[in-house]
């Protein structure tokens, strides 16, 4: 493997599924329709809180071609998936929570019978009060989403503390204070949630599906319906896009219940654009409220935050977001003294979970709009106020745990500020053209990586040597289209010294693969990346003992691994890997080996709500500059510069780097630009891709990335996880450049055209 | 060739068609939008008759061919030349794969007020060729369109071209769309402008025309007034917004509020203060 520096990085290595992609040859979930299969579908509730009063389900059975009509009193087992808290019905039986519950579910012989089976069935409701604000739901007399349930809506409270942040603030020279919002956002992954699924001849369940969670999976269908986990098989083929959104049961439980009652036939489900919209996971809509306070001088002293997080009615990964929103309360900066208090909230709205960025974006769009708060007030450049408060390594972030890993935010800061965007922005805001204002802004961040203490971040890596002599990495986490494939051929062959066309990646496959942990937390790359390349120590060693039996050598140890060949370079013989693949059973071709991530050794005594995935050990770096131009007449914005910064230990692979930060900037953008939902009383106005507007190509500019050179001394090759630290720039930046241009200070997003007119004709008056 | 998607080869092979009750499909980038969903219904595609093709100069007008697809009629010199204002329309409407199947004809038959098209023809003054088995009639754009998605087509009608009179060559032409995004986006407040001055800079004869702030495209007759016998400056041009501001009839939807449009709509002229 060629090194990569800062400034030119090593664009060389190619994906493997590149070309597959390109031509369309590759199959995803989707592309699965066998022969004959049915197709299932599922009946939406429409409404978002209602008593089910009866589900006439005749008219739809009458259908021609219809096989059966399912409803929550079907459903086997507990009926309740769930990751970590298990709350939410395959099918809904008594209650319907959000307007995207599933009622009723049908099985038919053709997409056509499905659809018609469908709009037959007939839903009698008495409504319910709703509750659609997580601060109003926590009132005493709000309705309660679920009756009886101990702690009302509350569906968790947490604290992530460290000194006596309320008594510090006290003596602080400045406090600023404010209130921010951050809206639900939508993954609008291309392919949709889908999959199929049968029973075997045997009574195991067979599914291929779009996940990021195969193994999890199984144990998330087997609770739901009463099955046995282990008899459960998920294939997971490349994703079409995944964001968090398919981390966690879509079609999952719906099609394995559908299984249940096709006698053996496979069943197919595909949920339209629309569908997805209304029944999907949704990034959590927050309300962050700050205090913040420093010294004149600007050195952050004290940090107070409350944040209110609108779970929907269930909880999926809601109280694990939350968690990890508090853990970055206090973003990449030393403050002493920090509180960050949390509420995550049952509602009658979509239901929130996983989206990259997972409860970092809301806290660090109200973290970086208070800093500029405070720079203003300070009178202080925001980038330098942000450059004397990065934390560095060693020191205590808010949640009190010390950086071990080397911190690079600083590094980030450092190079897009002398990027011309941010080092010439004054003169480029004053060759604006007429009707223009030009405004320029930079916003830092951090992720964690990993599960965190108390879920152990584990990966199994089982690779093979082929009777041919190629390998053969049976890789055990989805891959979503964060190229963690591509990445695992590039470290297996840099391991074993081959060429990468040697190598065949076997798709997540819960038969074939060794468990590992889900596609999701930046941790892909680094977790079975290491296992990958235990895998590749272990079968290096063992060529070398095989090869030396052949070659009548005495020590192993002075083999090498060259391409195609184990080498005795002291005789200069060597044996072909397709000579050894021939000689050894299949037994002896194949090594497995296993990683679990460290984790933070001595917890700080706080965040004691959160026993799974608090704290974290690890953490990538960012840095953002965006330059924008506000239209005088119109009062649209334009993101004309967008700069990123980015340390992630060593980079593996520059193009996969530079992609997950074009993807994850462009998500962004589209967040604090014009993603809106537009949801009101429970229900998604803009519930499809003609009103929820994401940003277009024309919309952005080039999204360029700035490698900043880091190490991670525990990470394969020196990585560190980084597909979601790119998205945190974007909003804040966006917002303080806005500020910059017109004057409009904004705390919630997306960005409103009437607002900016506003800011122009006050500013004129 | 499917048993519900007709393709006749001239006028003569469509007009049985439709007294079949078979629908026109000119593009179907809006027909195919509104159907989705439904059983699939018999339409009669109308881009292999020639006579609803081409771009010409005839008696005195500039022919813009009924089926010339968006991105025929913007490769087109006379169009970017002659009729700058309807270029810059077609320039952002929907996205590359929609202005190649998407027509003129199917854009005006559709009615919308948000038509990426319909604003430029209306300053435009455009006329329409509509032609059945019984013969033809030419009408003016601004009277055939009644409502969004309601026409003055008559059964057994079909547009056949658009005419239009070509400005001076030293008219001032302007176009502008305000959407929520630049591409694949419905406009929010739409303004083209066709502005004849004398060589002292007045203005001599003024058509303004605003999209998206009514039923249908509004002409601003009052504002048009208000600015001939005056120079494109700031102060001019602040009267005729506020003007065309008391013109349209905005309402508010997911894209934008009334009162952001009509305030906007007022404040795109100012684009050409000189």
């Amino acid at each position: 493997m060629k090194p990569s520096s800062p400034n030119q990085p090593d664009f060389s290595f190619r994906h493997a599924d590149t070309l597959s992609k390109a031509v369309g040859a590759e199959r995803y979930s989707t592309d699965f329709t066998p022969p004959g299969c049915l197709w299932a579908g599922a009946k939406r509730a429409g409404v978002p809180h209602a008593r089910i009063t009866a589900v006439h389900v005749g008219e739809a059975l009458a259908v021609d071609g219809v096989k059966t009509v399912l409803t929550g009193a079907d459903v086997p087992g507990s009926n309740l998936q769930g990751i970590v808290h298990k709350d939410q019905p395959v099918l809904a039986v008594d209650t319907v929570r959000h307007a995207g519950d599933a009622v009723a579910l049908v099985l038919a012989e053709s997409r056509e019978a499905l659809a018609e089976a469908l709009s037959r069935i007939r839903l009698e409701y008495e409504p319910l009060p709703g509750v659609f604000e997580p601060e109003l739901a926590l009132a005493a007399e709000a309705p309660l989403v679920h009756p009886g349930r101990e702690g009302g809506n509350l569906l968790a409270r947490g604290l992530v503390d460290k000194g006596d942040a309320r008594a510090a603030m006290r003596g602080c020279d400045v406090v600023v204070e404010g209130e921010f919002e951050t809206p639900m956002q939508e993954h609008v992954f291309l392919e949709p949630p889908n999959g199929t699924a049968r029973l075997t001849a045997t009574n195991g369940l067979e599914t291929v599906v779009s996940t990021q969670a195969p193994f999890r999976d199984r144990f998330e269908i087997a609770h739901a319906l009463g099955l046995d986990p282990m008899r459960i098989r998920v294939r997971a083929p490349y994703l079409g896009g995944g964001f968090g959104g398919k981390d966690g049961a879509t079609v999952q439980c719906l099609l394995a219940l559908a299984a249940l009652h096709a006698g053996g036939r496979w069943v197919k489900m595909v949920w339209s654009r629309e569908e997805t919209f209304l029944a999907g996971y949704k990034r959590h809509a927050a309300r962050v409220r700050i205090r913040l306070g420093a010294s004149s001088s600007g050195a952050l002293q004290a940090l107070d935050s409350v944040m209110y997080f609108d779970s929907g009615p269930y909880a999926h990964l809601g109280v694990e977001i939350m968690a990890l929103g508090l853990e970055h309360a206090g973003g990449p900066y030393m403050i002493p003294h920090t509180r960050a208090e949390g509420f995550c909230v049952y509602t009658n709205n979509p239901v929130g979970g996983a989206f990259r960025g997972f409860g970092v974006v809301q806290a660090s769009f109200a973290l970086e709009r208070s800093l500029d708060a405070l720079a203003a007030r300070l009178g202080m450049d925001p980038a330098e106020l942000r450059l004397m408060n990065a934390l560095r390594t060693g020191e205590a972030n808010c949640a009190g745990v010390a950086m071990e890993s080397p911190t690079g935010v600083r590094e980030c800061l450092e190079a897009v500020m002398a990027h011309p965007v941010w080092a010439g922005r004054h003169t480029w805001k004053e060759a604006a053209p007429p009707f223009k204002r030009r405004g320029v802004g930079i916003a830092a961040s951090c992720n964690a990586m990993g599960y965190g203490r108390g879920l152990p971040d584990a990966a199994a890596a089982k690779l093979e040597l082929t009777r041919t002599g190629t390998f053969r990495i049976f890789n055990s986490v989805a891959d979503m289209g964060q190229g963690n494939a591509a990445a695992f051929v590039q470290l297996a062959a840099s391991a074993l010294n081959q060429d990468s066309s040697l190598f065949e990646v076997v798709q997540p496959d819960t038969r074939l693969c060794p468990p590992a942990g889900s596609s999701s937390a930046s941790r892909t790359t680094y977790t079975f990346g290491n296992a990958l390349l235990r895998a590749c120590e272990a079968m290096r060693e063992k060529l070398k003992a095989r090869a030396a039996l052949a070659l009548l050598v005495d020590e192993p140890s002075r083999l090498r691994l060259a391409p195609g060949v184990v080498a005795d370079e002291a005789t200069g013989r060597s044996i072909p890997l397709a000579l050894l693949g021939n000689m050894l059973q299949r037994d002896d071709r194949i090594c497995v080996d296993q990683y679990v991530m460290p984790v933070v050794e001595n917890p700080p005594d706080t965040g004691k709500a959160f026993r799974l995935g608090f704290p974290h050990r690890f953490f990538s770096h960012g840095a953002c500059v965006c330059a924008l131009e506000a239209d005088e007449l119109t009062g649209q914005v334009e993101l004309v510069e967008c700069v990123t910064a980015v340390e992630c230990g060593r980079v593996l692979s520059a193009r996969g780097v530079e992609q997950q930060v074009h993807g994850a900037a462009a998500q962004g953008a589209g967040l604090v630009l014009m993603e809106n939902l537009a949801h009101q009383d429970g229900r998604i106005l803009a519930g499809d891709l003609s009103t929820y507007l994401i940003p277009t190509s024309r919309d952005l500019p080039d999204l360029e990335w700035l490698a900043v050179d880091g190490d991670e001394p525990t990470g394969p090759h020196g990585v560190k996880g980084m597909g979601e630290v790119g998205i945190h720039g974007p909003a804040p930046a966006v917002a303080q450049a806005l500020e910059d241009a017109v004057g409009l200070s904004i705390n919630r997003i997306p960005v409103d055209p009437m607002d900016v007119l506003r800011a122009l004709r006050s500013n004129k008056a | 060739m499917s048993r519900n998607a007709r393709c006749p080869g001239s006028l003569d092979e469509l007009w049985p068609l439709l007294e079949e009750g078979v629908t026109i499909m000119a593009g179907g980038t809006d027909l195919l939008v509104r159907r989705r969903g439904q059983v699939p219904a018999p339409v009669a595609c109308l881009e292999r008759i020639e006579s609803l093709r081409g771009v010409r100069v005839h008696e005195g007008f500039i022919s813009l061919g009924a089926c010339e697809t968006h991105a025929s009629l913007l490769r087109h010199a006379l169009v970017r030349e002659r009729l700058p204002v309807l270029a810059g329309a077609l320039q952002v409407l929907g996205s590359p794969l929609i202005r190649n199947m998407g027509t003129i004809g199917g854009n005006i038959v559709s009615a919308s007020p948000a038509g990426d098209t319909l604003a430029p023809l209306y300053a435009l003054d455009a006329q329409l060729e509509l032609v059945s088995k019984w013969g033809a009639r030419r009408v003016p754009l601004a009277g055939f369109i009644h409502g969004p998605g309601r026409t003055g087509l008559k059964p057994g009608e079909v547009l056949a071209a658009v005419l239009v009179p070509p400005p001076e060559p030293s008219a001032l032409q302007h176009f502008e769309k305000v959407g929520r995004r630049k591409a694949l986006a419905i406009a929010v407040v739409s303004l083209a402008a066709v502005i004849l001055t004398d060589g002292e800079g007045v203005v001599l004869d003024a058509r303004l025309a605003l999209g998206s702030v009514g039923p249908t495209v509004a002409r601003c007759p009052k504002a048009e007034a208000l600015l001939a016998g005056r120079r494109l400056d700031r102060e001019a041009l602040l009267a005729v917004g506020e003007a065309m501001r008391s013109e349209i009839a905005p309402i508010d939807d997911l894209r934008a509020s009334a009162a952001y449009r009509r305030e906007v709509a007022g404040n795109l002229l100012l684009r050409l203060a000189s």
